[in-house]
């Protein structure tokens, strides 16, 4: 198909032929008799510059023709045009709804998984909740609700609260030895108990099975205060500054 | 010898574009002009063939003329571009080009992927 010759080329060409014959019968037109082309030669060249004007003429058809087949073409191009940009904007639509289901899969998917990791442990929902109660009792997180300017209660374990503590009890040998030898005696008696180790062995601090935790001094073991059981030794004012008594559920 | 080519064409175009219609190709008439002159025998008076051969001349210029205005012409036509055959085939080519581009469309536009139904 390229080796055809275009036809606005064809017409140039024709052009160009027709010069030069036409220069050609011209110049045999003026010249001296002597350089004359004979009769047929001359008839010749006649007959081919006719031939030549037939054929531009013919051309010139052709181009008309291809003058109409081209505002089709136009027409068409014109289509195909709207048509590239309808799809265009397809295009574009249809990355975006991508884009937005993909991120939506995506979170999904994190959801499963989140799902699948709670489900793999569970936690009661009274353990959570007991949790929260032991860690905002000390008021550490969130003044209390009804807390003013001038309320004694502290984030920190004030000194009062100090005082009434392990270290603070140190000076009062009485009163804390004698309760010690008592629960050292009763409990010697309960043999093979499975909370009791004897206090050499261990380390010194033990868990108690009344749920207290207990250190060793000397030959017995002490009562450490810890906040989350009741305290029936103290002062009634005492206590009104530790509200952890009156929130703490239970002690076992 | 009558060279008018004429055409159907009546719609208008592009100021740079000319319609085969406007072509003036009328190369015959003048070569028979000229020659008809150079045969002219006049040897009655110099007057006569000076003036002869003014004309002549003239009229070799002229023809010249027509040529290279017959040449930029041609350029100025719209669609020529091509062969008839290769016109032909670029014609197909775009029918099936906007053919495939509205079936695209037509596919994409109104396809359904996610039916909701099926739960």
């Amino acid at each position: 198909m390229s080796s055809q010759i275009s036809t606005k080329e064809k017409l140039l060409y024709i052009i160009d032929d027709m010069e030069l014959i036409s220069k050609e019968i011209i110049e045999n037109a003026i010249a001296p008799k002597s350089s004359k082309l004979s009769g047929p030669e001359y008839a010749q060249l006649t007959d081919l510059l006719v031939a030549k004007d037939n054929e531009l003429k013919d051309t010139l058809k052709l181009a008309a023709e291809q003058a109409q087949i081209n505002k089709k073409l136009d027409v068409l191009k014109a289509e195909v045009e709207r048509q590239d940009q309808d799809i265009n904007h397809l295009q574009k639509q249809l990355k975006e709804a991508e884009q937005i289901l993909s991120t939506a899969i995506y979170q999904a998917n994190q959801k499963l998984q989140s799902i699948a990791r709670a489900n793999r442990r569970p936690v009661s929902s009274e353990e959570l909740i007991k949790f929260a109660h032991r860690i905002s009792a000390s008021n550490a997180i969130c003044a209390p609700l009804t807390w003013q300017q001038g309320d004694p209660r502290r984030p920190y374990p004030t000194d009062i609260e100090m005082r009434l503590g392990f270290l603070g009890r140190l000076s009062d040998p009485m009163n804390g030895h004698l309760l010690a030898q008592q629960n050292n005696m009763s409990d010697l008696h309960r043999p093979g108990h499975p909370g009791e180790i004897p206090a050499s062995q261990q380390n010194q601090f033990a868990w108690h099975p009344s749920g207290e935790m207990h250190i060793s001094v000397g030959q017995g073991t002490v009562p450490m205060d810890t906040r989350n059981h009741k305290q029936e030794n103290d002062d009634v004012e005492a206590m009104s500054t530790d509200s952890s008594s009156s929130s703490s559920s239970d002690s076992q | 010898m009558d060279l008018n080519v004429t055409s159907s064409q009546m719609l208008d175009t592009s100021n740079k574009r000319l319609k085969v219609e406007d072509l003036e190709i009328e190369i015959l008439p003048l070569i028979y002009e000229i020659i008809r002159s150079v045969e002219k025998d006049n040897h009655h008076d110099n007057a006569t063939k000076t003036r002869d051969s003014q004309d002549c001349s003239q009229k070799v210029l002229e023809l010249q003329k027509r040529l290279d205005q017959a040449r930029t012409e041609i350029q100025m036509l719209a669609g020529i571009d091509y062969s008839k055959e290769q016109q032909l085939s670029h014609l197909e080519a775009l029918k099936t080009q906007l053919r495939l581009k509205q079936e695209l469309l037509q596919k994409y536009r109104y396809m359904y992927p996610f039916d909701i139904q099926k739960q």
